[in-house]
């Protein structure tokens, strides 16, 4: 009689845990359906390619085109990776390859607490101490030294405001760098240390066996923390919203202000008074949980292959 | 020669490599140093025990916003944690020998670095418009959410360092799953468990997005958690957008406050887990 | 017979001060093989690791006595651990080809050494294969990832990359503990046609493999040189009684 009562309480255990596991099932795909039914109305007055290629955001005419703020994210994450990637490798080739231990921990510390940092300190930060910098300082200098270059130029010029795309990437690519670093630093862990060895063996210097053994060996968990930290950068809003300035155009140099789907989002949901406004974001809200969902389910294929090597 | 040419290109890239350590801990500490300095002046007693006052009056104070960010917060760690932590019991215990635990595994993974925001407009749709009204409830559902996948990837990696043999001892008396779980595995994996829920709740915390329009804003004094109620991080965006130097400087009051208590709970959270697992 | 090494007093600590080689002395002999075997944990890789400093890597580790090569004590601070390691050459317990092609990981630590001439790395390439019998085997596919050739042929790929580069001396640790008995028969082989052409040390776990290839053998226990002499006479009249009972399958 005993043994029965234990037996059905582990089954009432057993299921009760596998519902709460089988949440995140129901949760993801509830955002997916939910996301779409929100934007149907949308969807059928635009359609898909009619949305993504509009450049209009007019709620008062009621026309709603997604491409300034697709552009605006695409450019501020794209520019973001540019200037965190080498730098997070930089990071994690010196956390695991080079620092005497006291320091691994320290500076590791260090950057996994630039992760911890809520987005809206780094927006807040951003506004009121990076945009002043950035336009007393750093773009007037960017302008008067790369600007002037043929082609690479065009990307520098226009008013340095501060409150740009240069500034918002900037900001962006200090919030990634800790997620590029920890996964690079995971994965050069991983390279076997006989593989290393047999590289000095041969007389290669501590750089050339970074370079031609361990960047290789781990490139594909490299790339796995790349995807991770774009899905992270595509997606993040706060930091941007501040330094970012909500103009929907389609910007012509990395000194424009603009706007992205996050910033838009931010700005706009509690402010949409028709349904097809509504609507119009919440397909916007449907786009970038596709593009950030696929990018970071890319990533995570390429880690688990890393891992599995 | 070529030699002595290798050895200097090998400290160059290396020296470089440094120099990429110190710009992320440049930034690290201007931002901390920062908002420390901004915020310092900011607290004072009104800070904490004060309401909003309108714009120009003196003493203003967001004592709506920390208890209302407080209430947000606890709630969502009641529907967070006990989901995260029974999921991730199922993933590694019950269910470990399934593909499906492993499928839930990878999405919780993908689902920890949905943009929040998303999180945000999902339970504007199925909360708060069937409602019709801003909510403290919306607020604290969309922040469990956000924590649930980061619970369950804890809870699920501890457990999976409990030893089998500890787990088979316990069956060979006699008890069944259950109280093995319970009375053994959860036992052993019990710091690892509290570190992740730490740092689950240092990341919501800081959230701002989820709450833009779940919890919305409240500049009013309330405990009612089915109203629209004040955050920290909701009233910073509003007053650091706004035009008031006196909304600026309580915006860099609430966010030494917010700062602080995250770094404190992650490094708490990390020290736990060195202690108890050391690398 | 000309001496190619000579360790005079060598002790070596771990972190902690533990004591791992205790007063090592011996000379090995160039272009000869010579073995050391002994029990687990005796410290013969130990032993072979200090010939190319391969500790360094790791902090925490002491060095104390003299490797004499070439006339520099090879354990002073100023050794050139990089030009030391292109002179003495290792191949280890599991192959460790690079993650490039089966061409790129033998002329990897040629373009190291400023060799950039098409033709001349192809044909040192060439050579170096054929120097570890591997070439007939890989020649249709030389641009090809190395991770896709077997077990015994990663192995003797690493062999030939160490070779390709001319060293005064390989290390072997156990190169065949990972392997079949024919790659492990191809590779003894090998070994024994670079004998006169190269000085060899090798550790090794299989007594018979020792007696086969090598013409002197050290037996080593609890981080001493028990006994050092010609390989023969080693196996058959060995003057001490821990190396009789080990190498009688007394103990080991």
């Amino acid at each position: 009689m005993k043994k029965q009562r234990g037996k059905l309480t582990d089954i009432a255990f057993l299921s009760i845990t596998a519902s709460t596991a089988f949440s995140i099932i129901a949760i993801s795909l509830g955002i997916f359906i939910i996301l779409f039914k929100e934007s149907l109305l949308a969807i059928n007055k635009f359609g898909f390619i009619g949305f993504i290629f509009s450049t209009e955001w007019d709620p008062v005419k009621e026309i709603f085109g997604a491409a300034p703020a697709l552009i605006g994210t695409l450019i501020t994450s794209f520019f973001a990776l540019l200037l965190a990637v080498p730098i997070a490798i930089g990071i994690a080739i010196f956390i695991t390859e080079i620092a005497p231990s006291f320091l691994k921990g320290i500076i590791g510390t260090a950057i996994e607490l630039l992760a911890a940092i809520p987005s809206i300190i780094y927006g807040m930060w951003g506004l009121f101490t990076l945009a002043p910098i950035m336009s007393q300082n750093i773009e007037p200098f960017l302008q008067s030294t790369v600007g002037k270059l043929p082609l690479l130029g065009k990307l520098f010029e226009g008013t340095p405001l501060g409150v740009d795309l240069f500034t918002a990437s900037v900001i962006l690519s200090i919030m990634i760098i800790p997620f590029t670093a920890s996964i690079a630093r995971e994965s050069f862990n991983l390279t076997p240390s006989v593989l290393k060895e047999s590289a000095y063996a041969i007389g290669a210097t501590k750089w050339e066996v970074v370079k031609d053994v361990v960047l290789p060996y781990s490139k594909l968990g490299v790339l796995g923390g790349v995807g991770l930290s774009l899905g992270r950068a595509l997606g993040e809003t706060m930091a941007v919203a501040f330094v970012l300035g909500n103009l929907n155009q389609i910007p012509s140099s990395l000194f424009d202000a603009a706007a992205t789907v996050t910033v838009k989002l931010a700005n706009e949901f509690t402010e949409a008074d028709k349904d097809i406004y509504l609507s119009s974001l919440y397909y916007l809200a449907l786009l970038l949980f596709i593009m950030s969902f696929t990018i970071l389910a890319l990533a995570k294929v390429f880690l688990l292959k890393a891992e599995r090597k | 020669m070529i030699l002595k040419k290798r050895k200097i290109t090998s400290s160059i890239a290396l020296f470089v490599c440094f120099l990429t350590a110190l710009w992320g801990i440049f930034w690290l500490s201007f931002i901390i140093i920062d908002v420390l300095r901004h915020g310092i002046t900011a607290i004072t007693p009104s800070l904490f025990f004060n309401d909003p006052a309108p714009p120009g009056e003196e003493g203003g104070g967001l004592r709506n916003a920390f208890i209302g960010h407080l209430l947000i917060t606890i709630f969502a760690t009641l529907i967070g944690v006990p989901i995260g932590v029974l999921g991730g019991t199922f993933l590694a215990e019950y269910g470990r020998k399934y593909n499906i635990s492993k499928v839930i595994s990878t999405l919780a993974d993908i689902m920890v670095s949905v943009p929040a925001i998303i999180i945000g407009a999902f339970i504007y749709a199925i909360i708060v418009k069937p409602l019709g009204h801003f909510s403290g409830w919306a607020g604290s559902i969309a922040l469990g959410i956000i924590m649930i996948p980061t619970v369950l990837r804890t809870t699920e990696n501890m457990l999976s360092l409990i030893p089998w043999t500890l787990r088979e001892a316990a069956f060979a008396l006699g008890a069944p799953y259950y109280k093995v779980i319970i009375q053994v595995v959860y036992r052993g994996a019990a710091t690892g468990i509290l570190t992740g829920i730490i740092l689950a709740i240092a990341r919501v915390t800081g959230e701002a997005a989820p709450l833009l329009f779940t919890a919305f804003n409240n500049n009013y004094f309330s405990l009612d958690m089915s109203q629209p109620i004040a955050s920290l991080t909701v009233t910073i965006f509003q007053y650091a957008m706004g035009p008031y130097e006196e909304w600026h400087a309580q915006a860099w009051g609430a966010a030494l406050m917010i700062t602080v208590f995250i770094l404190f709970a992650t490094i708490t959270g990390r020290l736990l887990i060195k202690r108890r697992y050391k690398d | 017979m000309t001496p190619e090494i000579e360790v005079k007093n060598l002790n070596f600590y771990y972190t902690g001060g533990v004591h791992i080689l205790k007063n090592i002395n011996m000379i090995v002999y160039k272009n000869q093989v010579t073995a050391l075997i002994g029990p687990s944990g005796c410290g013969k890789t130990t032993l072979l690791r200090c010939f190319n400093r391969m500790h360094d890597l790791y902090a925490g580790n002491k060095y104390d006595g003299e490797i004499i090569f070439q006339g520099q004590n090879i354990l002073s601070k100023e050794t050139d651990l990089i030009a030391l390691r292109s002179k003495i050459g290792m191949v280890f317990q599991k192959p460790t080809p690079f993650p490039m092609t089966i061409f790129e990981n033998i002329a990897y630590g040629l373009k190291l050494r400023g060799i950039k001439n098409k033709g001349e790395l192809k044909s040192r390439v060439e050579k170096a294969l054929k120097d570890a019998v591997l070439w007939e085997e890989v020649k249709d596919k030389i641009n090809t990832n190395a991770f896709g050739l077997s077990g015994g042929q990663q192995q003797r790929l690493c062999i030939a990359r160490a070779l390709a580069v001319e060293p005064e001396i390989i290390l072997f640790d156990e190169p065949t503990s990972a392997l079949d008995p024919i790659s492990t028969g191809k590779i003894e082989e090998l070994i024994i046609s670079l004998k006169g052409r190269i000085t060899i040390i090798i550790v090794t776990h299989n007594m018979q493999q020792a007696a086969r290839i090598s013409d002197w053998t050290g037996f080593m226990m609890l981080g001493e040189l028990i006994e050092y002499d010609k390989t023969d006479k080693i196996f058959t009249v060995p003057s001490n009684k821990l190396t009789e009972d080990y190498i009688t399958g007394r103990f080991g």
